[in-house]
């Protein structure tokens, strides 16, 4: 025992141990996505999206934080509903059902590369920290094993349910999740193919080496998302719960948290998919246009352009917020003091954001240059500038990851449900084959131009 | 007649789905982009706080129409109370002291949990003394007895409030045709 703590500095561990706060990455993007769900679909259907709720602070009043606060109450309701099951079900897999998507999704983002490998030399040995929490071969086939788990949860909850319409949509999840990972699996291949490896950091090299690989493999990007699309179960594939048809498919005898269990595992299943996507396809976490080695070299300009687009960001927000402020003061609304307290807050805020932001990126424009860091009097070599790269290797992968997402609530809002048979017909006869031609093409022009 | 309407055969491209399903993420994004970046131009509105626009010639709460002298201009026919199909106009007549009208109205309550704002009574009005153009549409109480409006409340509406070319209700007093219609009312014949 001693002697494995003993084998690694407790730099080393330390990084390591944070690495487990990846599994989070999907639970976090909930927060994100169902607000982001909610108003983006407002928007589309020229609503405004829910944004009544809130809570109350001293001077600024009402905080409502554009909606967010709705989300957080509704969660609260589900959090201390009663927990009902129907009688007759059987117990005890009707309430382990609920769990299988959500755990899944905590153990599925061990195999996604956050970052390149941080390389730093400690006394006169280098130590090099893989960017995934788990540092294996299998790499995105262990993911894909572990997704296609999570249909155990739809068919297991309409199995115990005891209902027609939750075993039908069951039925509906397993089938189409056979036929969908058939088509996930052969249109990553081109890409594997070409890179010749399941680790997916080996994918995000290759990509930083050559193209990414929505570029390289245009055809495969889009089989690849539609199926990924089918396999989350959401509109325009969501005949596993349609409405219509089956009230609510397999969780139609579900209430309260048990219901918020699906709810969360289905959000968390769209934020890691949508993590992977970005993966295979848009580079990971490379920055597109700038190689590591570039942003490495020069790691405190890199920060201070983090920052800037930072400020950027912020202040367009800021002028969406003064210009909405401003039609609010000239509207006839009768809580104007309310609102424009409330948005003083945001304005505040912004405005400390935006310096703290300008601050710290002249600030490590100028003097973030670092050499070497003293850890236990022995100096360490390029800490530093790993723990940047990684910073903005991370921030990278998830903007790209949040793009993704909206993709996914976009075509949702966007295109109406199919036909079960329709969906079937998609997935064997078009997406199938097209996937198939796409993997011999591939083989075949790879073969003719690189050898491999 | 019988309108036959012929759909357009879609071509091959609709029917391969994939273009138009682009060109509705399009669309959609547009819509999108427009209530995230131009909020303020959504054709909804934050309902309570800011009040739809309504125009005058929705049915809205009924109305009592003034003389120049303040005094309704309702001679308790009771036509609107017949008209109404929902029987909630409830009223009282007395003989008038003007003696140049027969009956005044003692008491006229409309309730409006029962009415359902056809707008009969309105039409029904041989003197024009009913309206519906408040352009209230919520009233909101907390007892069932406060959703019968009684006549000082049907009565209290302010001229000022409504058009200039509406010259019946600049009539009312306090309105700005008040006085010549005073002048031409005559005065009060006691
Ligand atoms: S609007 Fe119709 S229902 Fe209402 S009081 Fe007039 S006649 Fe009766
Ligand atoms: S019809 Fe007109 S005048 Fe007759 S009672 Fe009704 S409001 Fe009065």
């Amino acid at each position: 025992m001693m002697e494995i703590i003993q084998s690694k500095h407790w730099v080393e561990w330390l990084i390591t141990i944070c690495k487990f706060g990846f599994a989070f990455v999907p639970v976090i993007f909930i927060l994100l996505l169902i607000p982001l769900e909610r108003r983006g679909a407002g928007f589309i259907q020229d609503r405004q999206g829910p944004n009544r709720s809130y809570f109350k602070i001293p001077y600024f009043g009402r905080i409502r934080l554009f909606g967010w606060v709705q989300n957080a109450c509704d969660g609260l309701k589900l959090f201390f509903k009663e927990n009902y099951s129907p009688s007759g079900v059987n117990k005890f897999i009707f309430s382990i059902a609920p769990a299988i998507p959500f755990a899944i999704v905590l153990i599925s983002p061990c195999v996604i590369p956050w970052f390149a490998p941080m390389v730093f030399t400690m006394g006169d040995e280098v130590i090099r920290i893989s960017g995934q929490t788990v540092d294996t071969e299998v790499g995105i086939l262990l993911l894909f094993g572990l997704s296609s788990l999570s249909a155990f949860g739809a068919v297991l909850a309409g199995w115990a349910s005891k209902s027609k319409y939750s075993l039908l949509g069951g039925l509906r999840t397993s089938a189409m999740t056979i036929s969908y990972e058939v088509c996930l699996g052969l249109s990553i291949m081109g890409i594997l193919l070409l890179v010749g490896s399941f680790r997916i950091d080996e994918i995000i090299a290759w990509q930083e080496a050559n193209v990414w690989g929505i570029v390289a493999q245009p055809v495969a990007f889009f089989c690849f998302l539609i199926a990924m699309i089918a396999e989350t179960g959401r509109a325009p594939f969501d005949v596993a719960e349609g409405e219509p048809e089956l009230v609510a498919g397999f969780h139609t005898e579900y209430g309260a948290m048990q219901f918020g269990l699906f709810y969360m595992g289905e959000y968390s299943h769209i934020g890691i998919n949508s993590i992977l996507v970005a993966c295979l396809f848009l580079g990971g976490y490379s920055v597109p246009f700038v190689t590591t080695e570039t942003i490495q070299s020069n790691i405190g300009i890199s920060l201070a352009v983090l920052c800037g687009i930072f400020v950027v960001a912020i202040l367009a927000f800021l002028h969406l917020l003064y210009r909405y402020a401003r039609w609010y003061k000239k509207s006839a609304a009768s809580n104007k003091q309310v609102i424009l307290r409330e948005y003083s807050l945001y304005k505040i805020l912004g405005w400390a954001a935006v310096v703290v932001f300008a601050v710290a990126g002249v600030a490590s424009a100028l003097f973030f240059h670092p050499q070497f860091t003293v850890i236990d009097g022995q100096p360490v070599y390029g800490i530093g500038v790993a723990l940047g790269t990684a910073l903005i290797h991370i921030l990278v992968l998830l903007v790209k990851a949040i793009f993704f997402c909206w993709i996914w609530i976009w075509v949702r809002w966007t295109l109406p449900r199919f036909r079960y048979d329709h969906v079937m017909n998609l997935g064997w006869k078009v997406i199938l084959n097209i996937a198939l031609v796409n993997l011999v093409l591939t083989a075949l022009i790879a073969k003719l131009l690189g050898g491999i | 007649m019988v309108r036959q309407i012929k759909q357009k055969p879609m071509n091959w491209i609709e029917r391969l789905y994939i273009f138009e399903a682009f060109r509705g993420l399009w669309t959609t994004l547009k819509h999108a982009l427009r209530g995230l970046l131009r909020y303020e131009t959504l054709p909804t509105v934050p309902y309570p706080e800011i009040k739809p626009e309504i125009s005058r010639t929705y049915r809205a709460k009924h109305r009592l129409m003034l003389r120049p002298d303040g005094t309704p201009r309702c001679v308790a026919c009771g036509m609107c109370a017949t008209a109404c199909p929902a029987h909630c106009i409830f009223l009282e007549a007395a003989p008038a002291e003007d003696g140049r009208i027969e009956k005044r109205v003692l008491r006229f309550d409309i309730d409006h949990l029962v009415c359902v704002f056809c707008g009969l009574c309105v039409e029904a009005c041989p003197v024009d003394a009913l309206r519906m153009d408040t352009c209230d549409t919520s009233y909101v109480f907390r007892k069932r007895e406060d959703f019968v409006t009684p006549m000082y409340q049907l009565m209290s509406w302010d001229p000022k409030d409504y058009p200039q070319d509406d010259l019946q209700s600049q009539m009312a007093p306090g309105g700005t045709k008040n006085k010549q219609a005073l002048d031409a009312w005559g005065l009060k014949v006691n």
